[in-house]
């Protein structure tokens, strides 16, 4: 299969006057053709620090950022000069915010904010951005496309700035989509709409997708394959099947039965103790230990490494769980 | 079982105005004729999207918002028809726990000035005294003595959310508000204050009003609930009931659009169409009705009526209860199609 995306060893510290915030430790990255991975964990973990280095957006300095490999569509990105990048930058490598509100510019319609894409990378004419605009809108969802375009982002709702948003993304057909925390914002009937919407323009124009997200509902519903990241390393990674089926790292497991479901029986919601680390005051051995009910002394000194188990899948771990006989429960 | 909170026809309307002031532009219709009851020692849900009245209707039960009609009873006494300072008094046995934890906290006060403030306000003045009240509080929620003179900016999001609990139960109350306590935290930390929540109503006979907008988390914590819409009720009462048997068209519509966790082979998105609408100006019938699966035409001009189907089990539907017997449009139930649940047409 055709690699879009391959990242090696990125490593990002912030210095700051308490300390060096380690907010991204050695992370490797791969995101085949046509697939949606997903980048999952808890805030403070270092996901949306991960997918900003992707797209070369962390200023440097504050950030002191290290890779040894970031290659995008066989190009290697990290030779790329800014000129350059911003020529990748929403015509290949395309990247959906959080808050719609915000991301969007206030004072300007939005179709003129989608006619920029076209102009910006086409050459195109103001009618025939125009044009494309308005069929885009249409694509994604939005009624009376033509009226939309000319409308303010604050006369439109939540839902609909969102899919103003995935409209702007998918504009030039990108390879790449990196969709940070897509639906947090949004209420969930909107949610399921715009996921549904997403799910079905990125089968339709083949793009790869990396969702960023910590809620691990959305995850079930849209990756293809996992990885799980915590206090700023992967602790497991695996396709989306087995990491729902039999999960192996003992945060993982955690995090699945913290999420609260309608089938659970009432007035007891199962808890992971303790609390994400501080990222300047990070724990000895492995970064989970003071939260894990399986550590041992191992785990107290001794960081594990990422070791592969099982066909594509890797974990960072001691003693991993639903393996030879061991529960996961 | 006694009710402490009763809500009798409720409505708060805020004024919409426009470049001159004096002129009414609409109203919005935050919580209109809303009429329910909190009884004594239960978890009661309220569920609803953003804008549906949630929030504004938990201020009214706390008197923090005067409703525009109708009456609030808290344990039989009507709250805003009290005097000044029997309405202070009664307030003090109703507090309420804030949704955001970071800017809920006065990030100049530190930990002990936070958790005794209202002891001070209420006229409390013995330091030591406080201090060993301050202290047992935060034992009570999970935090302890060292942290007395920390400063918010010091705790994560899970522990200022504590500071918050141990500040709302410091007065001893009786009835808590819990608006959104968790949708600001992150998921391993979730499930800890909500323990923490159970924890402390078994241990000081506390009645919650617990609003969310996570559906799992209503079915795991509440007793009984209500699903409101656009400043109405759509269905309310039992809470196994309602899960058991969702009777308006939008709990399952919210039922349905909750994805779980469970991976599937299909992974099938259940999708309710439209938006929610502007509450200013509401249409005359059913509040639900353009974004409605089973519209019929009646619903657009008709209000449903709020009758109980079964014990304990409310409903405001026309499919449920049937229209009312009186000047009906023509075809009022014929499903609606296609172009007709365009809105303003």
């Amino acid at each position: 299969m055709e690699q879009v995306l391959k990242l090696r060893n990125l490593k990002v510290v912030f210095p700051t006057d308490y300390g060096l915030i380690r907010a991204v430790e050695g992370v490797d990255l791969d995101i085949y053709h046509r697939e949606c991975v997903a980048l999952v964990g808890e805030s403070g973990c270092g996901k949306s620090v991960t997918s900003q280095a992707v797209m070369r957006l962390l200023d440097s300095p504050p950030a002191l950022i290290r890779m040894d490999v970031l290659e995008f569509d066989g190009r290697d990105l990290t030779q790329c000069t800014e000129a350059e990048m911003q020529e990748i930058r929403g015509k290949e490598l395309a990247m959906i915010f959080q808050d719609a509100m915000t991301s969007l510019n206030p004072v300007m319609t939005v179709g003129n904010q989608i006619d920029e894409m076209y102009r910006r990378h086409y050459g195109d004419s103001k009618q025939a951005a125009r044009e494309k605009t308005v069929h885009a809108l249409e694509l994604i969802g939005i009624p009376e496309p033509k009226e939309r375009a000319n409308s303010f982002p604050h006369q439109l709702s939540g839902g609909m700035r969102q899919r103003v948003l995935l409209a702007m993304a998918f504009a030039c057909m990108p390879k790449l989509i990196i969709a940070d925390e897509p639906t947090t914002a949004l209420d969930v009937t909107i949610q399921a709409q715009v996921l549904k919407t997403l799910r079905g323009m990125q089968r339709g124009c083949g793009t790869s997708l990396l969702l960023v997200t910590h809620d691990l509902s959305v995850v079930a519903k849209m990756a293809d394959r996992v990885y799980v990241m915590y206090a700023g390393k992967i602790v497991e990674k695996a396709p989306v099947k087995e990491l729902f089926t039999n999960p192996h790292h003992p945060y993982t497991v955690g995090l699945m039965a913290a999420v609260p479901r309608l089938t659970d029986e009432k007035k007891k919601f199962t808890q992971i103790p303790g609390t994400v680390p501080s990222p300047v005051h990070k724990p000895s051995g492995c970064y989970f230990h003071p939260r894990c009910e399986y550590a041992t002394e191992r785990c107290r000194r001794e960081m594990p490494r990422l070791e592969p188990m099982g066909r594509d899948r890797q974990v960072r771990c001691f003693h991993p769980l639903g393996v030879g006989g061991k529960s996961s429960d | 079982m006694t009710e402490i909170m009763t809500l009798r026809n409720v409505s708060v309307h805020f004024p919409v105005r426009g470049f001159l002031p004096f002129l009414k532009k609409g109203e919005i219709q935050a919580v209109s004729d809303v009429s329910l009851g909190v009884r004594r020692g239960e978890i009661f849900g309220l569920v609803g999207e953003s804008g549906c009245g949630k929030t504004t209707l938990a201020n009214t039960m706390v008197g923090l918002v005067k409703p525009t009609a109708g009456q609030v009873l808290f344990e039989g006494v009507d709250l805003h028809s009290l005097p000044r300072e029997e309405f202070k008094k009664t307030r003090r046995r109703m507090q309420m726990i804030f949704q955001d934890p970071f800017s809920s906290l006065n990030p100049r006060f530190n930990v002990y000035q936070l958790v005794s403030e209202p002891m001070v306000i209420r006229g409390e003045d013995d330091e030591e005294t406080m201090k060993a009240r301050v202290v047992e509080l935060l034992e009570m929620v999970g935090l302890s003595a060292q942290d007395l003179y920390r400063y918010p900016s010091d705790f994560s999001g899970g522990q200022r959310q504590r500071i918050g609990i141990a500040r709302a139960i410091s007065l001893n109350p009786t009835f808590l508000v819990c608006d959104e306590p968790v949708s600001a935290l992150d998921v391993s930390i979730h499930a800890q204050i909500l323990n923490l929540l159970l924890e402390l109503q078994e241990r000081l006979n506390l009645t919650y009003v617990f609003i969310s907008h996570n559906l799992a988390d209503v079915k795991k914590m509440c007793d009984r609930l209500a699903v409101m819409y656009l400043g109405k009720l759509m269905e309310a009462g039992d809470a196994d009931k309602i899960f058991a048997r969702p009777l308006h068209p939008y709990t399952q519509a919210l039922i349905a659009a909750v994805l779980d966790i469970y991976f599937s082979e299909e992974r099938e998105i259940v999708v309710l169409p439209g938006d929610t609408p502007s509450p200013i100006n509401p249409p005359p019938g059913c509040r639900f009705w353009q974004r409605c699966p089973k519209a019929m035409r009646g619903c657009k001009t008709v209000p449903p009526a709020f009758l109980e189907v079964e014990e304990d089990h409310f409903v405001a539907c026309h499919l449920v209860n049937g229209f009312p017997n009186q000047d009906l449009p023509e075809g009022f139930d014929q499903p609606m199609v296609g172009r007709e649940k365009v809105p303003g047409r």
